[in-house]
This record gives structure tokens, C-alpha cells and sequence, in this order.
């Protein structure tokens, strides 16, 4: 097997597994520089043999590797200890990563890990970041009509969640960080004795995502000051009961440019039109054709590679896909009981988008901006109910929305 | 295994619209069949084309997949690792599969089709939803064709074997489900044999898809052009439509027992109502209407106010209807539909369809 010029060289190692010769290397043991023993094996069949016990190598250097020498800090992050976030939160960099960034934003060191007090009940990926209940269920194949308790439990934890968003609107301003909003997300969601299920899940370091300007969704909060002129996306999920309710909404920082403001409202306005036809009977994918429809009369496009899903006892279920563009081919009708969400994300630009080193963030791939509104739904007899609305309590943020 | 370089984290979800996505194909058929053989022989063939091939164990949880790829001096074989990315559903619309093919295009400087060799997958239709990708998604990789590799010498025994009553022995899916079937081992089966021949085979294989070409081969050694850009899943692509409109072609086969897997054709003169054609193949397909099993479905449909011949294309639930070209002149305008599967009822497929007339 070639391999190019960096083929390994001749020093003999052993099988990790069964100690003979060994010339094959675990690939994810040296994108990690992790030592070249034990790493080692003679075989496919070896390699494969010991991979349930030998990748436990791989999560425990990650883990080691969030200890790196402070003394290395790069000048944007005066925060101690703050590291750059990689691989999806699972190792954590002094420097800034390498990128070819499309738009004027950078990431920024992100804060530890926020606790989670012990009583508060947690869904499977608190422990280890890996979602086990979630893949393997059932749900993921059908989608679930909820019985009236459960629509009950939905209708607490959504509106729980409602309320930490608000919490979070009522904080955005320049010069907060987004790490501060990330602050005020945990504290209110377990102070409602809830979890935010973003936190660790697939290693999600924080507890909702901040998406800032050209960031079209999954942004990490971080040490970066909110700037005069930015709109932020904060997206919450709370789990509750054995449920998860999830919105999010885009807000203005300060005084904000027109495109802005019309991006924004216009992304509003194609959730209301999709959420208005939602009822009994109505095709999942008619959805993308109203959403794609209010984009492009307004001249702006619509994010193909993040859809709507199916929530419940499972953060994201059956209707797994639920996509905003058009002419796409989601299977099922609309039925009464199932709650799902619809969360369009616009674009001033191109609908085509990149992902950051650190394998969450999604950002546009012209660095123009995008916005982002999502409700958590239930399919009702007659029409819909929205789980996530505005309450009477609710921040006036949004100008469209006044008389 | 050697190491997998990743260029720096530059993955883009898509290519730039210029460069034409690249074909997948996906290889089923039974261990022993001869997937093997047939991978080797494409990767060792002197034909110029640099291909990739992906060996998924599917349903190993081992979160690499490995793919051999010809490229090097004089085509030698290159090792690679296709990392996928541990399966977060998180609200992304393409399969993390998906996504580790785009990458894999994106990395090499030029790719000319995929071959996707699945060990120990019975049933192919869900692989074939996931990389059935929807043509806005201008992926970087596009679902060409399912090739199922059959045992001439097993084929009448693999047929016969049901385990249970109510399942089907995976050969069944596996031809139903594919575009290409390559009979291997034929040199193994001789027309004096108190079996089948090579011609009863091929009927047993049509019997239940008469839409698939078959391919003789021995050792799996077959003519490349055969088996790869088959665009089997591009609406716009013509010779699978010829085949439909091809008048005397009988394509409905015998019923052996109600239940079993077959295929049925069925046609209607006059023409159709888009959105009762669009309601009726929903409740074949997502409601089990009457109780059967769609594995596939392949039509030509003559529209009420338009002059664009239409193609329906289902694989389980996941349809399609297109516009794909103008009605030629004198040429005949009709709907036509087959469909592959259990339990197909022939009597309430025709009058069904005729209620979608105007």
C-alpha cells in the first residue's frame, strides 16, 4: 500500500493486537500525533478486532489535550485558559486554527465547561458526548403521534424554553460577549430545572448556539464582544420531563443597516407563511415551497444543508428531514399529535455554505449575512399550535411586530 | 492504512456548479456472489479512470470507512481512509455518507465514479435513499446505479431459501432493487445440468424486476461502459425511458403466488391530473394502499396541459415526478408505470390510475 512520500518507516513495531510485525497505523492515532506504539497493527482484521477498545486511546488524549500551556495565548483571547475550539469540542487549541474565513468573523476562545447540578434530570450525551438512546430508536422511522399527556409535556418544556430565550433577548447589546449570553442561557435553563440539551451534545461545548452575522446556525458562544451593527442568532433547546423543546430567534445588536433589517424580517415572515399552512394532510415537503417562495421575492436565498426534524422525547426524530428549499422529496403528510420544527435559515448572499475548523459552525460561503427563526410545532384536529410562541411577557425586539 | 490527509478543514458542502458530481454505484449480492472479484477487477482494469473504492461494512460501528482508490504510477492501488463524521444527525440534510464522499471528491484532483461495495447489507434501498440526494443540493457525488452481483451456480437456491414466511430472502430485494444484475459463474453452470440453465436464470431474474439489464459474466469480468454512468436516477436521462415506451415490450410478469416479488406494468391512455397522479403513488407508497410492498417504481406520464413527457421514479418511499422533454411528434402519449414488488394488485393499480384521468 503506497502511501506518498510520508510512508512509515522501517523501525519495527507490534500488532497492538497480537504482537507481530506491524506496518499499518491507525489513522485517527496520527491526525491526534498520538504515539506511534500501540497504534500500530499488522492487519485490517487486527485493526478492526481491537477498534471498540483501542479508540478509547483517542477520547483520552482528547481530553488530556484541553491542558495546554497558557503561556501560548494568542493576543485576541485575554480570557486565562480560554482555548479555540476543534473538532467538534472534542480538543481544544491555544491558537487561532487556519481557515480561509469567508466573511470578516473570527472565532474566539470559548470559556470551561459549565456544571450541571446533579439533580436535574440529563439526557444520555451529558456523560459522554455521544447520543446513544437517540440513533437507535425507533422514533427515527416513524414519526410519533403524541399521546395528550405528552403534548401536555411539550407544551411545559417548550414554554420553559420560550422563557430562556427571552432571557437571552433581554441581555443583547454591544459589547456583551456571547459567552455572557451563554451564561445567562444555563443559568436560567437550570434554574427552571431543566438541561440545555446542546451542552455536550456530540461534544457541543456550550448550552445554545450564538450565530453572529455571516454565521448561519450551530455558532459556539465564545469570548467575542457583540459589535453595534451585528445581528445574533441564539438558539435554545431545554429538556424537560423527557422532552426537549427548541426555537430560536435572530436580534438586532444595536442599530442595525437596512439589508440587515430586511433579511431579518423577511427570514421572520417565511416562518410565519410556512407555520400558517401547517395542518392535517399537508405534505412535509410543501414546506421548503412556501419558504423558497417568500426567499426569492425578496432576492435572497435559502440554506439547503440544515432542514427541520421531528422533536420530542428525542431532540432531533422522525421527520428527520424536513427541508426549506424547494422541489426536494420529504416523505409523509402532516398529521395531528406529531410536533416537529420549521427553522429557515436566509441568506443575503449565496445559499451555499462552509464549516469552520471547529466542525460546528456553518457560516455562508460569500461571508454575507444570514438569519435564522425556528418554533417548535404541534399538528393540531384543524391546524397547528405554536409550542414556542411569544408570550405576553416577552422583550419587544422586533419593530415589525409593533402596530 | 495510511494516513489520512485531510486538506485543512476546508470542507465545503458542494462544488463549484462547473464540475459534474460524481457517480456512485452501489454493489450488493451475497457474500461469495463475487463483489470482490468484480472491485478488483475494475481497480486493476487498464482503463484510465480513476476510481474509488468504498468499503462499507455497514452497521460497523467503526467510524472509518476504507476506501482503495487507483491512482499512482501506472494505476497502483492507493489505501485511503474515509473518515465519517460519527453520525451526528443534528438537523443536517445530507447523511453523514454522504458528506464523507463530498470530502473524498473535494481531497483528490480528479475522481471519475465511486463504487460503494456493501458486505453484509441485505436490503439496498436504504443506502439508496441516502445518496438519492435531491438535485438542489448540487452535491458533489450523485446516486448512478445499484449493480447486484448474483451466483449463477446459487442463484435457484438462494431464491428458494425463506427463512421465515413472511420475509423475503435477501436476493430478492437485492434484485429488485437493482439497475444492473451481473450473473457471475456462468462458466460453473452447463445447459445439461438437472438445474437451470443460463436462460432460466435470467427469466427467474426478470420474473421479478424485467427492468433490469443482465449481465453474463465470469469472474466478474464485464465491459466497464456496462456498469458505470448509468444515470439510472437522473430524470433527465433517456435510454431507461425508451425502454418503457417501447411498445411490444411485455413487461408485467407472471404471477407465481399473490404475494411474491414481481413486476407489473400498467397503462392508461388518456392523460393524467398531476396533482390526483402526485396523491395516488403517495398512497401506494407512504400509505401501503391495499397492502403492497413498492420496492420500485419507474414511469412515463402523459400530463392534462402540458406538452413535456413526465418521468415518475420511486425507490420505496422517496418519488420523483419530473418534466424531462418535449412529446416528440407523432409519438405515442401515454402513461406507462411499473412497479416492483410484493403483493401487487394488478385490477385496483389500473382502475386507481384511471380515476387520476380528467
Amino acid at each position: 500500500m503506497a502511501g506518498g512520500s510520508d510512508a512509515v518507516e522501517a523501525t519495527t513495531l507490534s500488532c497492538a493486537k497480537c504482537g507481530k510485525p506491524a506496518h499499518l497505523q491507525c489513522p485517527k492515532c496520527v491526525e491526534l500525533k498520538l504515539p506511534r506504539e500501540g497504534a500500530a497493527f499488522c492487519t485490517q482484521d487486527c485493526f478492526k478486532a481491537s477498534w471498540s477498545s483501542h479508540k478509547s486511546v483517542h477520547s483520552k488524549s482528547i481530553s488530556s489535550s484541553a491542558l495546554v500551556n497558557p503561556g501560548e495565548q494568542n493576543t485576541a483571547s485575554p480570557n486565562d485558559g480560554w482555548l479555540y475550539c476543534l473538532r467538534k469540542g472534542q480538543s481544544l487549541s491555544p491558537k487561532l486554527p487556519h481557515f480561509e474565513w469567508t466573511g470578516p468573523l473570527r472565532p474566539y476562545p470559548i470559556s470551561h465547561r459549565r456544571p450541571i447540578p446533579a439533580q436535574i434530570d440529563k439526557p444520555d450525551w451529558a456523560l459522554d458526548g455521544i447520543p446513544k438512546i437517540e440513533p437507535n430508536s425507533d422514533l427515527q422511522h416513524h414519526v410519533e403521534i403524541k399521546a395528550p399527556d405528552q403534548i401536555e409535556k411539550m407544551r411545559e418544556t417548550c414554554r420553559i424554553a420560550r422563557e430562556v430565550l427571552d432571557a437571552a433577548a433581554r441581555v443583547i447589546r454591544p459589547g456583551i460577549t456571547t459567552d455572557e449570553i451563554d451564561a445567562v442561557v444555563h443559568e436560567a435553563t437550570i434554574s427552571a430545572g431543566g438541561y440545555p440539551s446542546p451542552l455536550n451534545y456530540h461534544f457541543f461545548p456550550k448550552s445554545c448556539c450564538t450565530s453572529v452575522n455571516e454565521v448561519i446556525c450551530h455558532g459556539i458562544p465564545d469570548a467575542r464582544k457583540l459589535e453595534d451593527g451585528d445581528i445574533v442568532n441564539v438558539d435554545v433547546t431545554v429538556y424537560y420531563k423527557g422532552v426537549h423543546g427548541d426555537l430560536n430567534e435572530t436580534f438586532f445588536v444595536g442599530n442595525v443597516d437596512e439589508a440587515s433589517q430586511r433579511l431579518v424580517q423577511c427570514t421572520y415572515e417565511c416562518l410565519e407563511t410556512a407555520i400558517a399552512v401547517v395542518k392535517p394532510g399537508v405534505r412535509f415537503r410543501e414546506i421548503g415551497e412556501i419558504i423558497n417562495r417568500h426567499a426569492s421575492m425578496s432576492g435572497l436565498s435559502v440554506v439547503k444543508s440544515y432542514c427541520g426534524h421531528g422533536i420530542g422525547e428525542l431532540f432531533h426524530c422522525a421527520p428527520k428531514n424536513i427541508p426549506h428549499y424547494a422541489r426536494n422529496k420529504a416523505v409523509g403528510v402532516m398529521k395531528a399529535g406529531q410536533t416537529f420544527t420549521i427553522e429557515p435559515m436566509i441568506n443575503a448572499g449565496v445559499w451555499r455554505d462552509r464549516m469552520w475548523p471547529d466542525g460546528w459552525t456553518a457560516v455562508t460561503a460569500d461571508g454575507k449575512r444570514s438569519a435564522q427563526f425556528e418554533h417548535t410545532l404541534l399538528v393540531t384536529d384543524t391546524g397547528v399550535e405554536v409550542l414556542t410562541a411569544r408570550l405576553p411577557t416577552s422583550p419587544n425586539v422586533f419593530p415589525w411586530l409593533n402596530p | 492504512m495510511t494516513k489520512s490527509r485531510r486538506s485543512p478543514s476546508q470542507s465545503t458542502t458542494s462544488l463549484k456548479p462547473e464540475i459534474p458530481p460524481v457517480g456512485v454505484t452501489v454493489i450488493t449480492g451475497y457474500l461469495g456472489a463475487g463483489k470482490s472479484t468484480l472491485v478488483n477487477y475494475i481497480l486493476s482494469g487498464q482503463h484510465g479512470k480513476r476510481i474509488a473504492v468504498i468499503l462499507n461494512e455497514f452497521g460497523e460501528e467503526i467510524g472509518v470507512e476504507r476506501a482503495m482508490i487507483n491512482e499512482g504510477e501506472g494505476g497502483a492501488l492507493v489505501e485511503e481512509w474515509v473518515e465519517l463524521a460519527n453520525g451526528c444527525i443534528c438537523c443536517t440534510v445530507k447523511h453523514s455518507l454522504v458528506q464523507a464522499l463530498e470530502q473524498l471528491v473535494q481531497r483528490k484532483e480528479r475522481l471519475d465514479h465511486i463504487l460503494l461495495e456493501t458486505t453484509g447489507l441485505a436490503n439496498p434501498a436504504p443506502l439508496a435513499s441516502v445518496l438519492w440526494l435531491d438535485d438542489q443540493l448540487e452535491a458533489a457525488v450523485t446516486l448512478d446505479s445499484i449493480i447486484t452481483v448474483v451466483d449463477a451456480k446459487n442463484l435457484r437456491y438462494q431464491l428458494k431459501s425463506h427463512n421465515d414466511s413472511s420475509s423475503f430472502p435477501e436476493a430478492y430485494y437485492q434484485i429488485a432493487f437493482a439497475d444492473v444484475v451481473i450473473l457471475n459463474k456462468v462458466d460453473l453452470v452447463s445447459s445439461d445440468d438437472s438445474g437451470a440453465s443460463i436462460e432460466d436464470l435470467e427469466k427467474e431474474i426478470h420474473n421479478i424486476n424485467s427492468l433490469t439489464s443482465i449481465i453474463r459474466s465470469v469472474r466478474c469480468q464485464v465491459d466497464l461502459s456496462n456498469i458505470l454512468n448509468c444515470r439510472a436516477y437522473d430524470a433527465t436521462h433517456a435510454t431507461h425511458l425508451e425502454a418503457l415506451l417501447e411498445e411490444n415490450k411485455k413487461l408485467s410478469t407472471r404471477d407465481l403466488h399473490d404475494s411474491s416479488v414481481r413486476t407489473l406494468c400498467i397503462c392508461e391512455q388518456k392523460k393524467v391530473d398531476l396533482d390526483k397522479v402526485r396523491t395516488w403513488i403517495e398512497e401506494i407508497l407512504w400509505d401501503k394502499k391495499y397492502g403492497m410492498d413498492v420496492y420500485r417504481c419507474k414511469g412515463v406520464l402523459s400530463v392534462v396541459n402540458s406538452d413535456q413527457l413526465h418521468t415518475l421514479q420511486a425507490v420505496r418511499e422517496l418519488y420523483e415526478i419530473v418534466p424531462t422533454r418535449e412529446w416528440k411528434d407523432g409519438e405515442n402519449r401515454i402513461n406507462k408505470i411499473v412497479f416492483i414488488g410484493g403483493s401487487l394488485k394488478e385490477e385496483f393499480l389500473i382502475d386507481s390510475l384511471r380515476a387520476c384521468t380528467l
